[in-house]
């Protein structure tokens, strides 16, 4: 099965959700350095919590009521935030190794490219299998490519 | 060196593990959902955890400025986002046009914040980014 490449709805979103993220990085930074990263990242859940919470008591009446099944919920499908948690641990310790900030970022991009290429092959986690084709990987070339003249020589030589 | 090298790398197969898992319980529950149970299970987990090894409330907690605890919300719609992308244009996709959306914005941060950076290599990264992203949006 080929699945659906992704349209300008899927690009602006995705797009968009990388702004955010800068803008995360930027306000999650500035707490660690009232703090510590532990504190940074333990008080961002705190208050994603609460603001998740919100959003989903104001979106609730508009959900449609009555709809399919969904598919059953393994347990260990509530663990993410696990994951995400330890992501903090393992960034904050190598930012302040001789990696720095810059040699972080880029094997951390490298990671996550590893780690989706095998996900989207071998479909982990229970999501879909997709096999990537040569488009994909000169896509994935071209932006770990861009991103990488930026960490090492844009911001990461100053 | 090697075990840096190893931690920077495993933080970054930790970023793809929890997309795809909050994508996983997205697909039963939905997008904001599976946000929200990111971050309550990730609070529970490092409150456990600074419990342990102490410094979850260091002595600046106080002076810290409203505004930077927007920080949090921010991160639920980001997750939200990941959950809803990665159920339906797979997990490569996801990752190189979230990537490409956060080198960009992080260059034209560095532009208004006069952060200076080396401006040719800034824009020939950015260049070759637009153009992996275009790749994606082409029909087979």
């Amino acid at each position: 099965m080929t699945p659906p490449r992704a349209n300008p709805l899927h690009l602006l979103a995705a797009f968009g959700s990388g702004g955010l993220l800068t803008l995360m990085i930027h306000f999650n930074g500035e707490l660690a350095r009232y703090g510590n990263a532990l504190f940074a990242s333990w008080t961002a859940h705190g208050t994603g919590t609460i603001a998740a919470l919100i959003f989903l008591a104001v979106l609730w009446r508009r959900a449609p009521a009555g709809n399919a099944p969904k598919i059953r919920t393994p347990l260990w499908a509530y663990l993410g935030g696990v994951s995400g948690a330890a992501t903090v641990m393992f960034s904050s310790i190598a930012v302040n190794s001789p990696l720095a900030l810059s040699g972080t970022l880029a094997l951390g991009l490298v990671g996550q490219m590893i780690f989706s290429l095998a996900a989207d092959r071998w479909g982990l986690f229970g999501l879909p299998m997709r096999r990537p084709g040569a488009r994909d990987f000169a896509a994935l070339g071209l932006v770990l490519a861009g991103s990488a003249i930026i960490i090492l020589f844009g911001k990461g030589a100053a | 060196m090697t075990l840096w090298i190893v931690v920077a790398s495993v933080a970054g197969v930790l970023v793809g593990v929890s997309r795809q898992i909050n994508g996983r319980l997205s697909l039963s529950t939905s997008p904001l959902k599976a946000s929200f149970w990111n971050h309550a299970v990730g609070f529970a987990a490092l409150t456990a955890l600074g419990l342990v090894i102490g410094g979850l409330i260091p002595a600046g907690a106080s002076d810290v400025p409203w505004h930077v605890y927007i920080g949090g919300p921010i991160g639920v719609v980001f997750v939200a986002a990941g959950s809803w992308l990665i159920a339906r244009i797979g997990a490569v996709n996801t990752a190189l046009l979230v990537i490409g959306g956060q080198m960009v914005s992080g260059v034209a941060l560095d532009l208004l914040s006069a952060a200076s950076p080396a401006i040719w290599a800034s824009a020939l990264g950015v260049a070759l980014i637009l153009a992996g992203m275009a790749l994606t949006q082409r029909r087979r």
